[in-house]
């Protein structure tokens, strides 16, 4: 059975944060169309979350554009998508990851008083070993695990998965006919 | 709202994939008048880009399926869209089912009974395997047959360095059946085995829709029609014939496409699906249910990959995506231990590249950041792998429902599948997992490890049986009380096996098509 001191310090906070956050995140959206044009379905905030979240995962992934990739993928037919979540779960593919989005701040900001593009190398590292684990304290929709996983895929994609990642690993690519561009 | 009419056909095969492509090119070059209605768009071997990102674009992009149970996930990924199906990127295992699977409950008191026997298929696996060019060499455990008329594709470096582990065991590798060429054949090259088979094959060295059975079925006069959606099959007012079917074209536009022969040849649980929107007061709960059978005894198989890292370099990035080798001793034996059932098969040595399901990044999730970085550096050269098929039985729990209560993007009810894994199966599973551990650790990999329990392939549904109270279709696939509608596809196994379901699709599609061919004055007024 829960105590009271737990289920203050689990309920209170965490009611307090997802204010925040859903309020922090709500402006985000507002201002989209000022902050940065260059997003199509997340938000600038958003968008770097991702991207510090998935680069958390494998390193090199925001610079070789992973929040881009899932934007863009977001933003256009599902049937041109490709992003791996279609293979899992496509019947809310933007809402999948604005949600994660949101629970890796709720996550954070329970966690560290912070936002995650705020937080430590050793915070991040943290959340998502939690993600993993399946042990976040606030964050639960969508399932944690199944968003690390996800969210790994789409970063080991555009690091590893590209001709320039094959590359870097030393396999040769060997195309029969090579991808136009990495994504 | 007002249907768009076209002229009658003689056949109208729904689903341009591996089943519906082969029953099209065989019933046109036999003189039917044949269309294919296919629910996504036009595919060109141009758009099989060797990518693992690239093509996903391959894969469904139809209605969302609702899935629960311990055994479904990644339905998305087997299932294709567009002309060639899931046909475009398949994986080309060429596997016969073995004689004790389809009659499993005479033997064994458990699962169902086919209504057909090996000796009955034979002849038509013989057929399918000179059709789409078989490779492989005789191998004892395997059902007799034909010799395949390619020789097998050559060890691998990965299945050298995992073959030391069978011989400790006792168990006998061979070299793999595909549907791949190892030699010219037929006019389609050899293959390069650079591993890009699940992404398609232009070169065509792969037997797919776009390179076999097109070219037939085009020359022979078939017409394909894309972005057509088939809604339900229509029957005349006493429900004993189908008349034709009513499909939605991209605009959403209700069409009507009257036949004298329907075949549903879609994907497992679209075949069924199809049939239960197909109710009317004749069939109130669906053609080919009078027994509410229909939608019963899907079918998965249970798998787990056990990877490893050797020593030496295993070149994981060359090969095919099937498997290079293959392992069948034991697969007769389904009571391996008291409480388990079922047949297994090994499938040695996927080609695999660092990203994707069966990429090697995934074949370690939990690893992140620089650990992960060291693990791709290394497995990209030293990694092997090996997946495990186990048989699931047939019980009628485990199914194809709709669920009115969630419509899809055509505002029709959505599929639903439930399948869990019966416990006697997950315990031969589990048994397989440890012999597969052993196996690894006897080749001396540095590192062996089992992945989870997936699911893998998809059958049952409108299974075929003597008995019309208790199955959908005959053993031609023709749906009870209604003689001129086919059900083609893996949609109509009563049992799995534990083998890879295209051979038996296959050779289930000609026997099929010979009947039609040999009744055409019975089905045609």
């Amino acid at each position: 059975m829960m105590g009271r001191r737990r289920f203050l310090t689990r309920v209170i906070p965490t009611t307090f944060w997802v204010n925040i956050v859903i309020r922090s995140l709500s402006r985000n959206a507002e201002a989209k169309t000022i902050e940065n044009e260059s997003y199509k379905v997340l938000t600038t905030t958003e968008a770097e979350t991702l991207a510090a979240w998935c680069t958390s995962i494998v390193s090199g992934a925001d610079q070789a554009g992973v929040a881009r990739f899932v934007d863009e993928n977001l933003a256009g037919d599902q049937a041109a998508s490709l992003l791996l979540l279609r293979y899992l779960d496509a019947s809310d593919m933007a809402g999948f990851y604005r949600n994660g989005i949101m629970g890796i701040e709720k996550e954070c900001l329970h966690r560290f008083g912070l936002s995650f593009a705020r937080a430590t190398v050793v915070q991040r590292m943290k959340l998502v070993e939690a993600a993993i684990a399946s042990e976040t304290q606030v964050w639960t929709d969508p399932d944690p695990n199944f968003f690390y996983f996800i969210s790994r895929s789409d970063a080991v994609d555009v690091v590893y998965g590209t001709q320039l990642g094959f590359v870097d690993l030393n396999v040769p690519y060997l195309a029969h006919i090579p991808p136009p561009r990495s994504w | 709202m007002t249907k768009i009419s076209h002229d009658k056909v003689e056949v109208v095969v729904i689903g341009s994939g591996i089943a519906g492509s082969t029953m099209a090119a065989e019933l046109g070059e036999a003189g039917f008048t044949v269309l294919v209605l296919e629910a996504g768009p036009e595919r060109q071997l141009s758009d099989m880009i060797s990518s693992q990102i690239w093509s996903r674009r391959l894969r469904w992009a139809g209605p969302e399926v609702r899935e629960s149970g311990d055994l479904v996930g990644a339905a998305n990924f087997a299932m294709g869209w567009g002309t060639g199906g899931a046909g475009l990127h398949w994986y080309a295992n060429w596997y016969r089912l073995h004689p004790d699977d389809f009659h499993v409950k005479s033997l064994y008191g458990r699962s169902l009974d086919w209504p057909i026997g090996y000796d009955d298929l034979r002849p038509w696996y013989d057929r399918a395997q000179s059709y789409f060019g078989v490779s492989g060499d005789e191998d004892t455990n395997a059902p007799p047959g034909e010799p395949y008329p390619m020789p097998a594709i050559p060890l691998s470096k990965q299945s050298q360095a995992i073959k030391p582990g069978f011989d400790a065991e006792g168990l006998k590798l061979t070299t793999n059946t595909l549907a791949v060429n190892s030699v010219p054949y037929d006019g389609r090259t050899s293959c390069l085995l650079d591993g890009w088979c699940d992404a398609g094959c232009p070169i065509g060295a792969l037997a797919n829709p776009l390179v076999l059975q097109w070219p037939r079925a085009r020359k022979a006069g078939v017409e394909l029609r894309h972005n057509a959606y088939a809604e339900r099959v229509e029957t005349d007012p006493s429900g004993s014939k189908a008349t034709g079917v009513v499909y939605l074209d991209e605009q959403g536009r209700e069409n009507l496409q009257p036949a004298d022969i329907v075949i549903s040849a879609c994907h497992t649980i679209w075949n069924a699906r199809l049939l239960m929107l197909s109710a009317n007061d004749k069939h109130p709960n669906g053609l080919g249910n009078g027994n509410e059978t229909l939608g019963r005894h899907f079918t998965s198989h249970a798998l787990t990959t056990i990877h490893g890292l050797f020593t030496q370099e295993t070149e994981p990035h060359l090969g095919v995506s099937g498997a290079n080798t293959l392992c069948l001793e034991g697969y007769e034996d389904k009571q391996p231990a008291k409480g388990a059932f079922g047949s297994r098969a090994w499938l040695v040595g996927q080609a695999a590249k660092p990203n994707d399901l069966l990429g090697t990044a995934l074949a370690k999730p939990e690893l992140y950041g620089e650990t992960l970085d060291a693990y791709l550096r290394q497995a990209s050269l030293h990694y092997g792998n090996m997946t495990v098929l186990c048989e699931e039985d047939s019980i009628p729990e485990n199914r194809v429902t709709l669920d009115p209560s969630k419509k899809d993007r055509y505002g029709l009810p959505q599929a639903h599948v439930q399948n869990s894994l019966p416990q006697a199966n997950a315990s031969r599973l589990d048994l397989a997992r440890t012999e597969g551990l052993r196996i690894f650790n006897a080749a001396g990999a540095t590192d062996a490890w089992a992945g989870q329990r997936n699911p893998m392939h998809m059958m049952g549904g409108t299974i075929m049986g003597d008995d019309a109270s208790a199955s959908v279709t005959n053993s031609y696939g023709q749906v009870h009380e209604i003689d001129n509608l086919f059900v083609a596809g893996a949609s109509l196994f009563p049992t799995p096996g534990a083998i890879n379901p295209t051979a038996t699709l296959a050779a289930l599609v000609f026997r099929t098509a010979d009947y039609i061919r040999t009744h055409r004055s019975e089905l045609l007024p």
